[in-house]
C-alpha cells in the first residue's frame, strides 16, 4: 500500500472487459513530506478521488480482482482510501 | 498498471502454443515528462519491454500496460507473460499541481 496523490484520469474504450465501467486514475506516489517519488501509475478509483487529493492504494491483485468480480483481470492498483490527514514526526 | 507508448512489433516465427491468440509490442514505458504532452519518440531514451496485447494496438499508439503476477491473471493455462497490455488510452487529462 502507499500513499499517492491523483494528478488526471485516462480515457479508454477498448480495454480488458474487466475495465468496463471502472474509473481510471493517474497517481502519482508520494513520500511522507507529500514530495513525488518514481512515475506516475494508474489506480482503479472506486472512491471517486478528487484532482490533486491524496489516496491510499491497494496493490492487492486478488482484492482487485474480487472488487471488478473478474478472477481474469489484469488489474492490480486501486484506490483503498481518500486521506484526510496524516502525521509525521 | 503503467502507460507505454507502443514503437514496435515483436514478430515469432516459432513460439510456445501459449502464446496463441496474441502479438508482442515493443512499448517505451511514459515518463512524467511524457504524461504532461512530451513529444512520443519512436526511440526514446530509456529501456523499453515487450508486452503481450490480444486488444490489437497498433505502433504509435499510447497502451496501459500491467506487469507482475497479474499480467499472466487473464489466461487459462499458467503463461509465462510479464506484461499483459489491458487497455488502449484515447485520452489523458493529467494536470500535476504547480
Amino acid at each position: 500500500m502507499f500513499l499517492a496523490r491523483v494528478d488526471g484520469v485516462v480515457i479508454a474504450t477498448v480495454s480488458h472487459p474487466s475495465m468496463a465501467g471502472h474509473r481510471s486514475i493517474i497517481c502519482q506516489p508520494i513520500d511522507a513530506e507529500g514530495r513525488d517519488e518514481g512515475p506516475p501509475v494508474l489506480a482503479i478509483d472506486p472512491l471517486g478521488a478528487g484532482q490533486h487529493e491524496r489516496v491510499l492504494i491497494s496493490t492487492d491483485g486478488s482484492h482487485t480482482r474480487a472488487h471488478v468480480k473478474d478472477p481474469k483481470s489484469p488489474l492490480r492498483n486501486i484506490v483503498m482510501g481518500l486521506v484526510d490527514a496524516k502525521e509525521t514526526d | 498498471m503503467r502507460l507505454g507508448h507502443v514503437i514496435g512489433r515483436v514478430t515469432l516465427s516459432q513460439q510456445d502454443p501459449a502464446y496463441k491468440g496474441g502479438r508482442f509490442l515493443l512499448v517505451q514505458p511514459f515518463s512524467r515528462e511524457q504524461f504532461a504532452g512530451a513529444p512520443l519518440l519512436p526511440l526514446a531514451k530509456g529501456s523499453s519491454l515487450v508486452v503481450y496485447d490480444n486488444l490489437g494496438a497498433g505502433v504509435g499508439h499510447v497502451i496501459a500496460f500491467t506487469e507482475g503476477a497479474e499480467a499472466s491473471a487473464p489466461f487459462d493455462q499458467p503463461t509465462p507473460v510479464d506484461a499483459f497490455n489491458a487497455a488502449l488510452v484515447d485520452k489523458i487529462f493529467y494536470t500535476p499541481p504547480v
